[in-house]
């Protein structure tokens, strides 16, 4: 690593490490050579909401989808760097993938819930996959979930119908509940509200600022209003010369917004670009 | 909206030139399948019974009876459609997960190619590669099991040509079918139910088993449907190799033969009755396809609206 890069990466507030869910080192991915992403460097604090905010196509979902190893998938895809999870090295550490996606959930652009299952089936589905078959674990967990989701009081009569039943806003809280059934420390969200309308958006709001107690959020939003609301840390992302994405600030969603080190990133903020 | 109107009102040379081209096909259609349906009215008649029922096929006096092929036609598909779609399902499931990227597209296209050379290639295929090894190699160790003559029949009465290698026959030719179409359905699974299966901890195979086999299975049925209707109708190729023997065949490894085949080796020679009662055959042969083909475009439509979301 030259010492150009060293001088330009970003300033990052070091927290006390039992206070930290994940951490980021110099994380970069690239597809087929071409770099999407680099510069990432940056604390997941504890039962705290980090926001990822950038332009469009500046690699937030890229980094984002780094944190659960979905490009392990995508053939050319490379992640270099450092992402920790309570001490373990995702990438390179003593942890299967498999235990990671259990620990590290992710909550999709577009509610996605498996359209041939019910309600019920859906939230108990990672649980499946896991091998739990015991109903009375099933039961409980499935109440929980949907009871942490804001949805419970809604579906409880209509467990066994199948999920598409649902309005957008449900199915996409019926997904939080899926992921929340795993009981998993980190809860990755792309864009959880883009394709919902504005009361739906402002119940996944609420259930963000809820949630937070019992799991870690890392949430990517284009939405300025969003990131400010209910955000704790705020990343910010912007597109080099090289169209790579890079990180350009990290801090308190309160500093990105009102006193940001970087004149780009007040930019962005105000509206200027982007 | 004036301009339409007006478009309306002094319609044009080629509006009634399109009109012309709608009125003639539907004469035509109507033609084609009134026509049948005429033709094949005296045996609907007073044979029926006998065209459904009976086993024998007397030319030219009679009686005609279809039973031989209708059980022959069911025979040799059901058995094609066990081949196709259990060697299918894991060709089109490997060539969308485990093929290299670069591989895949290669395989598919070979697929669809296969899938449209003509039928009379596997028939030639059939009769002259694979019957002869059957007879030779296969069909001896057949007959070497427990109860061999129970379910493939008295080896005195086999000379090569038989129902089951048909079957195996018209197994190769819907495969391809089957592999193209169920390719294509697995393949429009959506990715964001498969990384959500695996952001849950899945293993591939559950991925695989879970979600995505569930999520595609109506428009599975659908290409089942489709291969099945494709062996039904298949005359060359069976006509070829069944053995063309009008009795009701339940011994695998005799000759037999179906409802399309049977009728391409008749009608050359039939008159009278015997016209009417191939038109009859043809007719159910008519129905049969159509209510598959009917069958697998509801389950299309369907696994349309399933995928259909938000
Ligand atoms: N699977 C992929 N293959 C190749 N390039 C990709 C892939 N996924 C994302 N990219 C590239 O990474 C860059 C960042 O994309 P993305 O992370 O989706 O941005 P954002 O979410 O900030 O809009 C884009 O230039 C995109 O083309
Ligand atoms: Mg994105």
């Amino acid at each position: 690593m030259s010492e150009a890069q060293v001088t330009k990466s970003p300033t990052v507030v070091v927290r006390d490490p039992g206070h930290t869910a994940m951490q980021l080192h110099d994380v970069a991915v690239s597809f087929n050579g071409r770099v999407a992403v680099r510069d990432a460097t940056f604390d997941v604090a504890k039962n705290r909401v980090t926001s990822l905010i950038g332009p469009s196509g500046s690699g937030k979902t890229t980094l984002l989808r780094a944190l659960n190893r979905l490009h392990d998938l995508t053939p050319g895809a490379k992640v270099s760097g450092r992402i920790v999870l309570e001490g373990t090295d995702i990438y390179r550490g003593d942890m299967t993938v498999t235990e990671l996606r259990t620990r590290v959930g992710m909550v999709f652009q577009r509610p996605n819930p498996f359209p041939t299952m019910s309600i019920y089936d859906n939230v108990v589905s990672g649980l499946r996959f896991n091998g739990i078959k015991k109903k009375s674990l099933l039961d409980e967990a499935a109440e929980t979930s949907l009871r942490s989701a804001a949805l419970w009081d809604s579906v409880e009569s209509r467990l066994k119908v199948a999920a598409s039943n649902l309005s957008g806003g449900e199915q996409q809280r019926l997904c939080i509940a899926r992921a929340l059934a795993m009981d998993p420390e980190v809860l990755l969200m792309d864009e959880p509200t883009s394709a919902l309308d504005p009361i739906a958006t402002l119940k996944i709001e609420e259930l963000m600022t809820t949630l937070k107690e019992r799991v870690t959020i890392v949430i990517v939003t284009h939405n300025m209003q969003q990131a400010a609301r209910i955000s704790d840390d705020c990343a910010f992302l912007l597109m080099g010369e090289d169209r790579a994405g890079e990180l350009i600030e990290f801090d308190t969603t309160e500093k990105i917004f009102n006193n940001p080190n970087d004149s780009r990133t007040l930019d962005y903020t105000l509206g200027r670009f982007g | 909206m004036a301009e339409f109107s007006s478009a309306t009102t002094s319609r044009s040379w080629y509006h009634y030139l399109l009109l012309t081209a709608c009125v003639l096909f539907g004469a035509v259609s109507v033609g084609f399948v009134g026509s049948i349906i005429q033709k094949s009215l005296p045996t609907w008649l007073h044979h029926s019974t006998t065209l459904i029922g009976g086993g024998g096929w007397q030319s030219p006096s009679g009686p005609f009876g279809g039973l031989a092929m209708i059980v022959g036609t069911l025979e040799t598909s059901l058995i094609a459609l066990v081949i196709a779609v259990v060697i299918g399902l894991g060709t089109a499931i490997s060539i969308v997960f485990f093929i290299p990227r670069r591989l895949r597209n290669i395989v598919a296209t070979f697929v669809e190619l296969l899938a449209a050379v003509p039928s009379i290639v596997y028939g030639l295929w059939g009769f002259l590669v694979l019957a002869p090894f059957m007879y030779s190699t296969i069909d001896p160790w057949l007959n070497s099991w427990p109860f061999a003559r129970e379910i493939w029949g008295d080896p005195s009465q086999q000379y090569g040509p038989s129902l089951f290698l048909a079957a195996i026959v018209l197994g190769v030719m819907i495969l391809p079918t089957f592999v193209a179409i169920s390719r294509e359905v697995i393949s429009v699974v959506p990715d964001d139910l498969i990384e959500a299966s695996l952001s849950l901890g899945a293993t591939r195979w559950q991925v695989i088993r879970k979600v995505v086999l569930p999520t595609a299975r109506i428009g599975l049925f659908g290409a089942t449907f489709l291969a099945l209707a494709r062996a039904t109708g298949e005359t060359v190729a069976v006509a070829l190799i069944a053995g063309g023997v009008a009795k009701v065949q339940w011994h695998m490894l005799n000759p037999g033969t179906s409802i399309a085949s049977w009728i391409a080796t008749e009608f050359g020679e039939a008159q009278g009755n015997e016209v009417s009662a191939l038109m009859a055959l043809g007719v159910l042969l008519m129905l049969l396809s159509f209510s598959l083909s009917l069958v697998s475009r509801w389950l299309v439509s369907r696994q349309r609206k399933l995928l259909a979301r938000v």
